[in-house]
């Protein structure tokens, strides 16, 4: 017996050991690590809550604007987004309901981020040497004078 | 416990430190550890209500999603793209992007016989000037790109952490929180689509906006994209186009010589860009 208690001892550390590591390991290991992988599955709804998405397309734009929705359907800029030229509809519309101004620019800066000729634009869309297009200086509406940003027509 | 020396009375002045005995230390700690426990209680039971008024008026949360049921992939058309930035800048505002960094970006590349100039101001967050080039330019084009979510990816191979991992709906995602910013994953990415956040010191990449797909909407650079050159489809989903595309047109991946798998298609692909 006495060599036995010997045994007992190294069993009781082990114990003890093993013990330790089984709690630490509960306390440092997420409780849906593992699930469907090397990963916390949590995390995966914590990402598709992350944030209130932003852009909502024109179509929600519509739903106080339908003018210029209706505007914008038939004419050439019928693809383009509000939100490129307006911003984030959540930046206009808050999640709680305020409403903000959204961005107007008329400077030509933004119509020549799609309409200035540079190099790499296929040569099919409708480009502008600034410069030999407008007779003037080229400040803010010097675009609009002409086009209708909603509804442009060449 | 009751022949211990009682405490002399605290003088008060500064100089001299307050002598703690064992039972109002006892008393303090019980007090302080009471008093975290109700401070995290009640911001433990505070944060579902401060996330739940934020989703008043946001579409249908994702309850209902279910991950196995779809197959995201992603399809670019360099042929259509404008440059006008409108992506990266759309990305930038869905995902509050820091500035300097991208989650998307847009590459020119500009060749001829003599030469190949690649250039992308700001990421083309601001569109693309005007440019010279000291050769006889034959061909030039736009690249838009992103992180690739890749099915063989290098970067969740590397995360020592378990930080990085591909979802049952093929969409590669870093957990914030588990992500010690230890930046292996920046360095084994082959498409530099990932960085380290100058703000939460974790990686931070294109999540193919998850908070979006996951809710029935398109990610943010799809949504605002003028001229179609971006699309995305699900290659789960029958009549799919994007899957129609990719099973009938010619596509192609970056890198395809590293085996990644991207999950990131571009139609007719020049071989020039990397």
């Amino acid at each position: 017996m006495e060599h036995a208690r010997h045994v007992f001892r190294a069993a009781l550390v082990v114990l003890v050991l093993l013990a330790g590591v089984g709690i630490t390991r509960g306390f440092l290991v997420p409780p849906t690590y593992g699930l469907h992988g090397p990963y916390r599955w949590a995390n995966v709804a914590e990402q598709m809550s992350a944030r209130t998405p932003a852009h909502r397309g024109p179509a929600a734009c519509g739903t106080c604007h339908e003018d210029e929705l209706r505007r914008r359907a038939a004419g050439a800029h019928r693809a383009v987004s509000c939100e490129i030229c307006h911003g984030p509809l959540l930046a206009h519309v808050a999640a709680d309901g305020r409403v903000t101004a959204p961005q107007v620019d008329r400077s030509p800066a933004l119509c020549a981020r799609c309409h200035r000729k540079v190099l790499g634009r296929p040569a099919a869309f409708p480009q502008v040497v600034l410069e030999e297009h407008v007779d003037g200086p080229l400040d803010a509406g010097a675009c609009l004078a002409c086009h209708d940003p909603h509804a442009p027509t060449p | 416990m009751d022949d211990r020396t009682p405490c002399p009375a605290p003088t008060g002045g500064p100089s001299t430190p307050r002598v703690l005995g064992r039972r109002a230390f006892l008393e303090d700690v019980l007090l302080l550890s009471g008093g975290a426990v109700v401070f995290l209680a009640g911001a433990t039971a505070a944060a579902p209500a401060a996330a739940a008024e934020g989703a008043a008026s946001a579409p249908p949360a994702a309850e209902g999603y279910q991950p196995w049921e779809h197959r995201w992939a992603y399809l670019v058309d360099p042929e259509r793209c404008i440059g006008c930035g409108s992506c990266v800048r759309a990305c930038s505002a869905e995902n509050h992007v820091p500035d300097g960094f991208f989650r998307t970006w847009v590459e020119r590349y500009v060749t001829g016989m003599d030469g190949t100039s690649v250039d992308s101001p700001n990421g083309g967050k601001d569109g693309f000037p005007a440019l010279q080039v000291a050769f006889v330019a034959t061909k030039s084009f736009f690249v838009p790109k992103m992180c690739n979510h890749c099915r063989e990816t290098p970067c969740i191979q590397v995360c020592p952490v378990g930080a990085s991992y591909r979802t049952p709906d093929g969409v590669v995602l870093v957990d914030g929180e588990r992500c010690i910013g230890c930046a292996y994953c920046v360095q084994a990415c082959p498409f530099g689509s990932r960085f380290l956040s100058p703000e939460t010191h974790t990686a931070e990449k294109c999540t193919w906006c998850y908070h979006r797909i996951t809710r029935g909407l398109r990610p943010a650079c799809v949504e605002v994209c003028p001229t179609g050159a971006r699309a995305f489809g699900d290659l789960r989903r029958e009549g799919d186009p994007v899957r129609h595309a990719i099973e009938h047109d010619r596509v192609a991946v970056l890198q395809p010589h590293l085996r990644t798998e991207p999950q990131c298609f571009y139609l007719h692909l020049d071989g020039e860009v990397r």
